[in-house]
């Protein structure tokens, strides 16, 4: 039989204007799926407000610290509950894998990267609302925060760029192991580790010189020390990294080197998707 | 026909394959990482809106092969064409006129029915208004109405199978997979679902490529079948076609003793030509025009140890043990 050829070729411009809309289809499903365990939601908060509402103000009482030591680690607090609930999002991505749903996500005649920006959005959305959630909480308690309209972008740009990141890490992992408990035995070594590492309950500085130069390379601790600037206009952590009296350049460094990291993470996880998803 | 017709004007005016071939095969291989050699150099196509089945039993590819279709799996070598697209080179075409309905239940069952047909025509690219009323034909014509709004985790393993061959039918698809369809289904079931099949042949429109390990089915619901035995198609053609292979009737002997030295027996004194086969305790031999009376009393004459000698028709299955040595059916 002689080989054959489309008569006419399918419309791939349109296809590609479609890209939006099977993003949003996506993110809703997901966000659909999401939205039917509340627990997913709730359980990442767990740590974090108890961090900051509970053992922030008992530390500063033991410890006879100041007032805005509550707002520092109220802070600090972002930087787990970012990397806890973007780690909790990856494992739908193991859900879908082990139901069989991807294997429908996968036949449909949609570019495969667009299954991974889906997740995605829906991870960035939850985690946004969950940082909200916790700012409240903090606010109700009374801790202070001194936010201004451009600290408050310098804070949203970062948080975001990281928790990009972290969807990443969790994508990739999700990819790379084959079962759900796998993924779950390394989950704190990715989410929380590092954490007691980049500023989050004391300053760097206060870390054995080695570790402190460690801290100076997570991604987190940039994070933290931009968060930080942006929401109680503290430039110490920025300091402790880069040394300078410059903030604004000190923040764009940070803010670079987290997007640098989103960027790869985001990279290296659509890589990881698309060659074990379709063997 | 018992579907409801299902043009997707848009998409059928760019998926018309020329000289009527919606499916094409050439040496299509895959070797999975390990080594493992699940398809080897398979040769077929397939006519547009014929049923085709491969058939064959568990591990002898036809999964992989539906795998490489649809392009959840990459083909290691040779070239598969949909409506004239490439699946290697062109995966999202090739995707855009197809659907498949896996082997194991693939429906987000916390969704209502019609959420799970909605997302489908989303994610085809189906408008929205032509998504809705095609959700409403197709519910009626797999008679899934009742219960589309109710989710899925709600529904019986049949209304799962119906929902999931209507979700596949949603976009209209020029090719439509069934991978082992009836698998695990309850008797009844399975049946309504041949029904449902059958009327989707009936109206022609739509190309099926099914697998199954289920000789009535491929009896019943293919125009052709390739038979698939350890990553290879071992036999092609129609079931008449491959039936005739054997002749109009066969004999069958149950064997107290050794099936391979009675059939050697058999050979030797020309009862049994080469196309006699032994698999267990039974020695199958066409009679390729040997009256059957003549036949059995050659056996009882020769003195072949037989529990039992009856003649019948020759079967997909007689088929199938003759060019593979393994017997079909059941799970």
């Amino acid at each position: 039989m002689s080989a054959i050829s489309p008569e006419i070729t399918l419309p791939m411009e349109r296809q590609r204007n479609r890209s939006l809309s099977v993003v949003s289809t996506l993110a809703a499903r997901r966000f659909a799926l999401t939205a039917r365990t509340p627990r997913e939601l709730v359980v990442p908060l767990l740590t974090p407000v108890l961090f900051a509402l509970v053992i922030a103000p008992a530390l500063k009482k033991a410890l006879h610290t100041s007032a805005s030591y509550e707002s520092y680690v109220a802070v600090g607090t972002i930087g787990l509950l970012i990397p806890l609930n973007t780690m909790f999002s990856g494992i739908s991505v193991l859900v879908d894998r082990e139901t069989g749903a991807r294997r429908e996500l996968l036949a449909a005649p949609i570019l495969r990267p667009l299954l991974v920006v889906g997740n995605l959005l829906v991870a960035v959305a939850t985690t946004a609302l969950q940082v909200a959630v916790l700012l409240g909480f903090a606010v109700l308690r009374g801790i202070h925060f001194h936010v201004t309209a451009s600290g408050f972008l310098w804070f949203l740009a970062v948080a975001v760029l990281f928790a990009i990141a972290m969807y990443g890490i969790a994508e990739t992992l999700a990819g790379r192991v084959s079962r759900s408990e796998e993924y779950i035995a390394r989950l704190p070594a990715i989410a929380i580790v590092p954490w007691f590492l980049a500023g989050s309950l004391f300053p760097i500085s206060s870390l054995p010189l080695v570790l402190a130069w460690v801290a100076k390379f997570l991604p987190l601790t940039h994070a933290l020390a931009l968060m930080r600037w942006g929401l109680l206009h503290d430039s110490s952590g920025l300091q402790n990294i880069w040394r300078s009296s410059n903030v604004t350049a000190m923040a764009s460094l940070s803010l670079a080197a987290v997007a640098v990291f989103a960027a790869l993470m985001t990279a290296v996880s659509i890589r990881v998707f698309t060659r074990t998803a379709v063997r | 026909m018992t579907t409801t017709e299902l043009p997707h004007v848009a998409r059928r005016d760019v998926a018309k394959p020329r000289a009527g071939i919606a499916i094409e095969v050439r040496a299509l291989t895959k070797t999975y990482p390990g080594g493992v050699e699940a398809v080897k150099a398979i040769d077929f196509s397939v006519v547009r809106g014929e049923v085709f089945g491969l058939l064959g039993p568990n591990g002898a590819g036809k999964s992989t092969t539906i795998g490489m279709l649809t392009t959840t799996l990459a083909p290691t070598s040779g070239t598969a064409l949909l409506a004239g697209f490439n699946v290697a080179e062109e995966p999202v075409a090739a995707r855009q006129i197809s659907s498949v309905v896996f082997q194991d239940p693939v429906v987000d069952r916390s969704f209502t029915g019609r959420r799970n047909l909605d997302l489908h025509a989303r994610l085809w690219g189906v408008p929205a208004d032509r998504a809705a009323s095609r959700i409403g034909e197709i519910a009626a014509a797999l008679d899934i109405a009742d219960i589309l709004d109710r989710a899925v985790s709600g529904y019986s393993g049949g209304q799962r199978r119906r929902l999931e061959i209507a979700r596949a039918l949603v976009s209209d698809p020029t090719v439509l997979f069934l991978d082992e369809p009836t698998v695990g289904l309850d008797p009844r079931i399975r049946h309504e679902l041949l029904d449902v099949i059958a009327g989707l042949h009936a109206g022609g429109e739509v190309t099926i490529l099914l697998t199954t390990h289920y000789l009535d089915e491929a009896e019943l619901l293919c125009d052709r079948i390739a038979i698939m035995h350890d990553g290879r198609i071992v036999a092609l053609g129609s079931p008449a076609e491959l039936r005739a292979d054997l002749g109009a009737e066969i004999l069958e002997l149950k064997i107290d003793g050794n099936a391979e030295t009675a059939l050697d027996v058999l050979q030797a004194r020309g009862v049994a030509g080469d196309d006699a086969f032994a698999v267990g305790s039974t020695v199958t031999v066409p009679l390729r025009g040997h009256s059957a009376a003549d036949a059995i009393t050659a056996v009882h004459e020769i003195g072949v140890p037989a529990t039992t000698v009856t003649t019948r028709p020759p079967t997909l299955d007689d088929v199938y043990l003759r060019l593979t040595g393994d017997r079909l059916g059941g799970d």
